[in-house]
């Protein structure tokens, strides 16, 4: 009886082994650790992996949902579709007129964060509520956001982030102790500290060092860029460690913590600041599965976001404004200096939100996305600095001045390429 | 108090300039859709109706909303589920093959299906706007009405006074539920809906609210039921009889003119207005 059982075990293992299924629901690893222990272990694995594939509902995806035939498909579910229509209206009837007033006091007025609170955007970061997790959805999210600004986008993913990365690392203790405070009313603010104040900073080569001591850890250096770098209660600190670099989480009461808010050209209503750390005592994130550089990469993958959303608003601004421009006579999008500037605005947009998106789409379903973050990254980089520059220079002499949001939009695109204190 | 909030989605005025007219008929392929923006004030004044403004989460009362359409109708639906109603009805059919009186006598069949203790709806639709369907829906129930409504308070859900919106100013009725109430844009004012639940002053934010990120997935598990026009009327003749369409003719470029003798003369012999 027991030669049938494992029999049956191993025969289930091997037809595990050789489906397609788990690369989609991100169990592959789990499957093949399975696989590998063979007969020793292999029934708790398999029950284990069974509760894993209860616990995981399929991700939703760029895809929508998988359809039986596979075909290639861009679109985005139902779901997502009227989260995007949600945001698009908050971006537009809230965020768009706060832009300019939070870009020069530097902070989120108080209605427009009792506003965002009632999205539920943390709510919807939280795993408890029972609805599925989806990068992509936070990418809708992000983007559409910075459509309205990207300074007051970043201001309100911070504590977004700081939860995603809780929520997708964080030992158990660490999220009960964490997580529940964000469900509430008035939850704390909070931020991811990547950057450093270096030339050429390298998120995979940190000057910040963590030291261990006992069951903490000490953290020594500084970090900048760093979104509410005044307000936030709980800081998620990048150091390097003996070994990889690690990520810390820090208590903003605690003692070797001196905070600078530093001012910055673009995204100025983040309040990015700059942070010094001497010996701040710290406790790790995660456990030895922690991936410093998927941390990264989705980091990487939320500005990127944020940039494809902020080039968005460029677009839709350029192209009324040169229609009903008349110089000479004409509209100047008849000019073909003008039109050829916004159609390949239009493209590389285009080509911007493809790239993040197929990036985004394979983190969710589990498959490597660190080659397709950097091509992203670097195109998304380029492209929208250059989006940021022809913005302004289409609307002429009007696209200096403060009268028209272009040039806020120019310093905020300059950030796509240099910042990593964010997290899908 | 359950209330019904029949719900149109209509072609986005912004893109008003896309609409094409071929062979005499308005072509809706490639439009996009949004819901009419006073049907929305409606949903989100029945939404105040039924709750404290204090905890919204918890319901204290039965919002449906139905609509008339094809099955695309279903995301207007589901975005007002996401805002709060409990209960979606699609009637299946299309634009063409209904007017206002067919949707007042289907909404009557309705109502006495579904038994609710107000009918709350848009003015009108930004469409055709011909401001009927609440007129002719109370005629046919033999239920009060008040139309325009500016502001609701309700009087422990036996009545409602009603503020509306006329020519210089606005004219208070009190109407016994089960009534049927229109709305006018400033009910979405602060202060525009008293509910008998929420504490008295209390301010809303202005305007209709945003769904809950973690509502609108959610949204897909309330109850949304398709129900055949059929089911609803046996005699689907329509009073209002569509003649051809035509887009109004494009303006012809201005001309200068050189001297105010050419002006005056233009206007003479070729305006005529003088």
């Amino acid at each position: 009886m027991s030669t049938n059982l494992e029999g049956l075990g191993l025969s289930l293992l091997n037809r595990l082994a050789g489906a397609e299924w788990p690369d989609r629901w991100g169990l592959r690893k789990s499957l093949e650790q399975a696989v590998y222990r063979g007969s020793k272990s292999s029934y708790a694995l398999v029950s284990k992996l069974a509760r894993e594939l209860a616990q995981k509902r399929a991700p939703s995806q760029l895809h929508g949902a998988p359809r039986p035939n596979d075909l290639f498909d861009l679109g985005i579910s139902e779901e997502q579709q009227m989260v995007r229509d949600t945001l698009r209206r908050f971006a537009t009837e809230v965020l768009r007129p706060a832009a300019l007033d939070a870009d020069e006091t530097g902070v989120v007025a108080a209605t427009v964060r009792t506003k965002a609170l009632s999205l539920g955007l943390l709510q919807q970061a939280l795993p408890e509520e029972g609805a599925e997790r989806s990068m992509v959805t936070h990418m809708l999210v992000a983007e559409e956001l910075a459509r309205g600004d990207m300074g007051l986008a970043v201001a309100l993913l911070a504590s977004v982030s700081a939860v995603n990365a809780l929520v997708r690392w964080a030992t158990p203790a660490q999220k009960a102790a964490r997580l529940p405070a964000f469900a509430g009313d008035s939850p704390p603010l909070a931020t991811v500290a990547v950057n450093e104040p270096t030339v050429l900073f390298d998120p995979k080569r940190l000057a910040t060092r963590a030291q261990r001591k006992g069951a903490h850890w000490l953290l020594t250096g500084s970090k900048a860029l760093v979104p509410l770098a005044s307000h936030a209660e709980l800081l998620l600190v990048a150091a390097q460690t003996a070994g990889e670099p690690g990520v810390f989480l820090v208590d903003r009461q605690s003692a070797g913590i001196e905070l600078v808010p530093e001012g910055s050209m673009g995204v100025r209503a983040a309040g990015l600041g700059s942070l010094r750390l001497d010996r701040a005592p710290a406790e790790r994130l995660g456990d030895e599965t922690f991936d410093y550089p998927q941390f990264v990469d989705l980091g990487i993958l939320a500005w990127c976001a944020l940039a494809v959303g902020t080039s968005q608003a460029v677009l839709e601004h350029v192209i009324p404004y040169c229609n009903d421009r008349v110089a000479f006579g004409e509209p100047i999008s008849h000019r073909q200096a003008v039109a050829f500037t916004i159609a390949d605005m239009a493209i590389e947009l285009d080509a911007m939100r493809l790239l993040t998106s197929r990036a985004v789409c394979r983190a969710d379903r589990g498959l490597s996305f660190q080659r397709e973050t950097y091509l992203t990254r670097l195109f998304v980089a380029e492209k929208a600095m250059q989006i940021g520059t022809d913005g302004v220079q289409l609307l002429g002499g009007h696209g200096y001045t403060k009268e028209e949001p272009v040039e806020r939009w120019f310093r905020d695109l300059r950030a796509a390429g240099i910042a990593y204190g964010l997290h899908l | 108090m359950k209330i019904l909030v029949p719900l149109k989605r209509v072609a986005d005025p912004d893109n008003a300039n896309k609409i094409k007219v071929t062979a005499g008929k308005i072509e809706t392929t490639g439009l996009e859709w949004k819901p009419n923006p006073f049907d929305e004030y409606a949903v989100e004044t029945a939404l105040r109706l039924t709750e404290d403004a204090a905890t919204p989460k918890a319901r204290k009362g039965e919002v449906v909303v139905v609509s008339f359409g094809p099955k695309e109708v279903d995301t207007t639906l589901r975005s007002a589920l996401a805002t709060g109603a409990d209960k979606a009805i699609r009637i299946d059919t299309t634009d063409d093959a209904i007017d206002g009186d067919l949707l007042a006598r289907a909404l009557k069949a309705l109502v006495e299906k579904e038994k609710p203790d107000l009918v709350l709806l848009g003015k009108q639709q930004v469409e055709g706007d011909s401001n009927q369907v609440g007129q002719l829906l109370a005629e046919y129930l033999g239920w009060p009405q008040a139309t325009f409504a500016g502001s609701i308070v309700s009087e422990a859900d036996k009545s409602l006074v009603v503020s509306r919106e006329v020519d210089g100013g606005s004219l208070k009725v009190r109407v016994t539920l089960p009534a049927v109430v229109s709305v006018d844009l400033r009910i979405v004012n602060p202060k525009g809906v008293q509910s008998v639940f929420t504490k008295a002053g209390h301010n809303y934010p202005e305007g209709v609210r945003f769904a809950a990120l973690m509502a609108i997935m959610a949204a897909k598990k309330k109850p949304l039921t398709e129900v055949k026009l059929a089911d609803l009327v046996s005699d689907p003749t329509l009073k209002v009889k569509t003649g051809a369409a035509e887009l109004p003719p494009s303006r012809k470029a201005g001309i200068k003119v050189k001297t105010v003798q050419e002006l005056v003369a233009k206007l003479k012999t070729e305006a005529k207005v003088l």
